[in-house]
């Protein structure tokens, strides 16, 4: 005697109905029932051994949009070679190529492949193209043939194409003229138990397995039996929504700067030069400022910077011979046109520029921000594009260096969680001196945690200020790596729903 | 940042000490000059170091480099001295360079003991030089040649590209300046330079033998140095005088570190205003005084050093002392710190002199109270529940391409914040709305078990031109739903779950969108404007996303909602 609960029942009688053999996607058409449920009853099903469930790859292939022109029009050598027959069996290679149609795009296709299948010869002393062998009819090959049972076609099962024809698809997708994509289906298969359990199994459904409003409401459920369950068989995953894990980390993050006394500062992903880069002190002509080094626009091309002409002719005359702030500068001709160039802001520092600019602050003050930043990197393991920086300021008339290398051990140990602390030389355009923050925490080892200074004079004075300011920023892509054992940078931006589901909160 | 490539027994040769290939206090001594090993290898007895200071070309190149570290390791104290003999060369420059490369630095060093490892060395420092101080040519570049086979004085002189001819480097054929613009690999690389003038640079001796074509190329014969080349003449064009000098010296005294005797050049300038002197003495090797105020001193580091300590730690930095005064230190910056623009450049060297490591942390209970953005906690909440509704949260690039934003969701072009120097043709523009994002991260999980219920809150920028950069930043919201069920009614279900609890009235109203099933689609209004869209996917937009189940979702400008007054 075997026990059913009816959606169990209900998948097992569409898998007998269906011919003993159906996916997935038919049973939840036919059976109405959700995924989850078909997969719940399924696993039970199989426990039992009256199913079996299959994960069934197949290969679909598909033509590129070239692979379809050329099926529609026939390959560019199949083309060339019509126009030298038509020509009377050799052509100049000009004439044939006019003749043939093509666009010029496929001249050189066709006439490498042309040559490559033998169908003709060249001669490229006087440019001409031959037939091979005049007398003979050149037949249609393999990849045409495949072409032509493609044509028009999508989503074409590989194993439903002829063997013959199959041994053509590399040579196709070599040509990009067609792409193959590998999917996994699952497929449920009765199993002789299964079958006769099924033709014996309306007898079995007397017995109540689903406790029903109806019953509880009349009393019923008294007099029948409730059938107990399996409570070890296997259910189907319940992917519960989730908060993205880096974005809960930047949220963490954000939490304990409020808490140091931090507020936080927001900008445009679009910036001025002039914030980006001239007003902390990077001359005009410095390599960072170049197509390698920023994301320059298209469209729009370049700002307004007229809100602040005063502070530009200050920033101005710093560059080019220190202004009054006691420094020799940079010693060129500054540009105000090149002030104006936008830009995708390259660092979370031109957020804290504006702020010191905007003089909407009290001193002391403590400021921070969370800015998506973006460089031109071709990304990898350890470089992304577009990645988001944490920046920040610290404002007060007495900071000094020993301010510096507080601030920093703080966040070592109050963001980091670090042990320990390590201070060493560093450089950056804008702060002097410069500091590079190591921190050691047990079982992560050391990790350059953050990067700092005190601004030099030739940003501060010329943005009004004239107390000490010291800019931090923290690495903290690299703590969350560590924190949730990512190894690969790109994974932060990562693209697995699989990966995002299963990754744990804690 | 520039990384240099030295060869490790010549670095161990200059520097005067063995450290046995120990990594980790190889990187600590090069702390001292902002550097760390990036790789050491055994094998080729190689070393690549990274060195963070882009403002310190005296770094480039292992004599520099070892110049930098001698004095924090204690094997000499203060700056160095270096001297350059009297001129044994002349240079005429031609009035018509004003406009296209106006000055030109020489000088001569002589009994030079070359090795091919120092000729590589020194192609490293010129290539270093050339691209990062010279801006890639642009400001300056650097020749060498056998001066054995020159005869003084030079003639530097802007030429028509047609008129002269000369076998450049590691070519057979004699070629013309615009022949060599054209075929030559450093022609067509740096062509850009002097392509824009109709008369080009040119440097000849007193016997019209061709040196160099500056800044693309030297000659085959003259400009070729090899092992047995004794004396050699250093030659720096370029558009900045100051630039130019520098770049000169640094060159000079790395040859002078490596053996050799420095002689001076005669540069003579035409009778034109543009030039400030008509007679110049190349190198320059003069040093400049700064004064270190030792009350400013002391309110930068937070430490009390007395003058006396701060002239040692200068020294200790390799930097020289001319004067201890009561409240003051005079230091002498020698010529190849051209980084030094400020007293501020000095005391940091005297705090790594010092150690920053010897320096006690202090934290300032400073009494500022921490906020964040205003937006933040409506952001978070819709983030929660979204979440609570099931749907997972996803992060995605901000950089796209139009074909994702538009073409792939069955929409007519537009203009977008657009770039001009993309990477990669996947990411050439900013997203303008969130959906596409989100049907791209769908199409890349189709093997992954459905139903798929996912969101982002999210940055989106439109052009704008009201706004100082002519553009704008919004944080919209986006979720969609797929499964073989997904349907109009799902979303709407989620989208008023999400209004309810944010206490926002709202409604829909009948709208097209190309991205939509026509019908089974509406404009999403909140006070009386509309703030996003919901509805069905066009199936034109799932084939193209090969997506093979229906979805349905909703985008929300959660920004318009937060900032207008309802």
């Amino acid at each position: 005697m075997v026990d059913f609960r009816e959606q169990e029942l209900t998948v097992l009688s569409i898998v007998g109905k269906l011919g003993g053999k159906v996916s997935i996607n038919q049973l939840i058409l036919e059976s109405n029932l959700s995924d989850s449920a078909v997969m719940r009853a399924a696993l039970v099903l199989k426990e039992n051994k009256f199913i079996k469930i299959f994960a069934e790859p197949h290969t679909l292939v598909n033509l590129s949009p070239e692979g379809v022109l050329h099926a529609k029009n026939g390959l560019p050598e199949r083309r060339l070679l019509d126009s030298v027959i038509a020509l009377g069996g050799a052509a100049e290679l000009e004439k044939a190529y006019k003749k043939s149609g093509l666009s010029s795009q496929f001249e050189q296709i066709a006439l490498g492949w042309i040559l490559r299948k033998k169908w003709s010869i060249f001669d490229s002393k006087n440019r001409l193209l031959k037939l091979s062998d005049p007398r003979k009819l050149v037949p249609f090959e393999k990849d045409e043939k495949l072409l032509g049972y493609l044509n028009g076609k999508k989503n074409v099962f590989l194993d439903s194409i002829s063997d013959e024809l199959q041994s053509a698809i590399d040579v196709l997708r070599k040509r990009k003229l067609l792409f193959t994509e590998d999917k996994i289906n699952r497929v449920f298969e009765i199993t002789t138990l299964g079958s006769e359990t099924l033709r014996g199994s309306k007898a079995v459904v007397g017995k109540v397995t689903q406790l029903t409003p109806n019953l509880i409401l009349t009393g019923k459920w008294r007099k029948v039996k409730l059938q107990e369950y399996n409570i070890k068989a296997p259910v189907a995953k319940t992917w519960s929504g989730k908060k993205h894990p880096y974005l809960r980390f930047l949220e963490e993050v954000r939490t304990k700067l409020v808490t140091l006394g931090f507020k936080e500062m927001t900008g445009s992903t679009v910036e001025l030069s002039f914030f980006n880069f001239d007003a902390l002190y990077t001359p005009q002509d410095h390599p960072a400022r170049e197509i390698f080094g920023i994301y320059q626009l298209k469209n729009p091309k370049f700002g307004d910077i007229s809100a602040y002409a005063s502070t530009v002719e200050a920033v101005k005359a710093t560059h080019e011979n220190g202004w009054k702030t006691g420094s020799s500068g940079w010693d060129y001709n500054y540009s105000r046109e090149e002030a104006r160039r936008l830009v995708l802001r390259g660092h979370g520092t031109c957020l804290s520029a504006r702020t010191l600019q905007s003089k909407k602050f009290e001193i002391p003050c403590k400021y921070f921000s969370i800015a998506r930043c973006y460089r031109p990197e071709v990304a990898d393991k350890t470089h992304l594009s577009e990645f988001n920086q944490v920046e920040g300021i610290v404002v007060d008339d007495k900071l000094n260096l020993r301010d510096l290398l507080g601030v920093l051990a703080k966040f070592a140990i109050e963001v980091a969680g670090a042990d320990k602390v390590q201070f060493k030389p560093d450089y950056f355009p804008f702060t002097e001196p410069s500091v590079e923050l190591s921190a050691f925490k047990k079982g992560y080892g050391w990790i350059e945690f953050g990067g700092s200074g005190i601004f030099r004079p030739e940003v501060t004075l010329p943005l009004g200020v004239n107390v000490p300011v010291i800019a931090w920023g923290l690495g903290i892509d690299r703590l969350f790596m560590m924190k949730s054992g990512v190894t690969d940078i790109r994974d932060i931006f990562s693209q697995s729903l699989d990966w995002l589901r299963r990754k744990e909160v804690v | 940042m520039p990384t240099i490539d030295v060869n490790y027994a010549e670095f161990e040769n200059l520097l005067g000490i063995k450290l046995h290939y120990d990594l980790e206090h190889l990187d600590e001594i090069l702390s001292y000059v902002k550097s760390e090993v990036k790789l050491l290898n055994k094998q080729e007895d190689t070393l690549s170091i990274e060195i963070k200071d882009t403002n310190r070309p005296d770094l480039w190149g292992i004599e520099g480099l070892a110049r930098g570290l001698r004095s924090y390791l204690k094997l000499e104290r203060g700056s160095r001295n270096y001297i350059a003999k009297d001129s044994i060369v002349d240079v005429n420059v031609d009035s018509g360079l004003k406009e296209i490369r106006p000055y030109i630095c020489c000088s001569v060093v002589k009994d030079l003991k070359l090795t091919d490892t120092i000729i590589r060395g020194f192609m490293h420092l010129q290539d270093k030089l050339d691209q990062t101080y010279g801006r890639s040519r642009q400001k300056t570049s650097i020749g060498l040649y056998d001066f054995d086979l020159i005869s003084s004085p030079l003639d530097y002189v802007a030429v028509k590209p047609s008129d002269f001819s000369f076998v450049p480097l590691g070519f057979e054929d004699e070629m013309t300046l615009s022949e060599i613009l054209e075929k030559h690999p450093k022609g067509i690389e740096y062509g850009s330079i002097v392509e824009k003038n109709d008369r080009y640079p040119l440097l000849y001796d007193s016997k019209q033998k061709i040196l160099s074509f500056p800044p693309i190329i030297n000659s085959d014969d003259l400009g070729k140095v090899t092992e047995k080349t004794r004396n050699l003449l250093v030659e720096v064009t370029g558009t900045m005088y100051q630039t130019t000098v520098n770049t000169l010296n640094l060159v000079t005294l790395a040859l002078i570190d490596q053996g050799g005797n420095a002689y001076s050049a005669t540069v003579h300038y035409p009778m034109d205003d543009f030039y400030q002197t008509k007679k110049d003495n190349t190198p320059v090797f003069k040093s400049r005084n700064m004064r270190v105020d030792v009350e400013y001193l002391r309110k930068v580091l937070g430490v009390e050093l007395a003058p006396e300590k701060i002239a040692d730690l200068l020294l200790t930095a390799g930097l020289g002392v001319e004067k201890i005064g009561k409240n003051y230190v005079e230091a002498i910056v020698p010529c190849y710190r051209v980084d030094v623009m400020h007293q501020v450049d000095l005391i940091e060297d005297v705090a790594i002199a010092y150690g920053y490591n010897n320096i006690e942390p202090l934290w300032r209970d400073l009494p500022t109270t921490g906020s964040m953005r205003p937006e933040q906690s409506l952001i978070d909440i819709t983030r929660e529940l979204m979440v609570g509704l099931g749907y997972q949260e996803t992060l995605n690039y901000t950089l796209t391409s139009l074909e994702t934003i538009f073409t792939k969701m069955n929409l007519e072009k537009q203009t977008v914040v657009e770039l001009v120097n993309p990477k990669v043709v996947t990411m050439t523009c900013l997203r303008n709305w969130l959906l596409p994002s989100l049907m791209e991260f769908l199409s890349n999980n189709q093997s992954v078990e459905f139903p798929q219920k996912i969101f982002e809150l999210g940055t989106v920028t439109l052009l704008d031109e009201t706004k100082e950069t002519f553009s704008r930043d919004e944080f919209w919201l986006a979720g969609v739903t797929t499964h073989p069920s997904a349907g109009f009614t799902e979303a709407k279900s989620v989208l008023d779950s999400v209004f309810m609890n944010l206490g926002i009235d709202w409604s829909i109203k009948k709208g097209s969108h190309l991205s939509f099933i026509d019908g089974r689609t509406g404009k999403i209004i909140v006070d009386k404007s509309v703030v996003g869209f919901l509805g069905e996917i066009n199936p034109e937009v799932l084939e193209a996303w090969k997506l093979e189940n229906p979805a349905a979702a909703f985008e929300v400008n959660l920004h318009k909602i937060l900032f207008s007054d309802h």
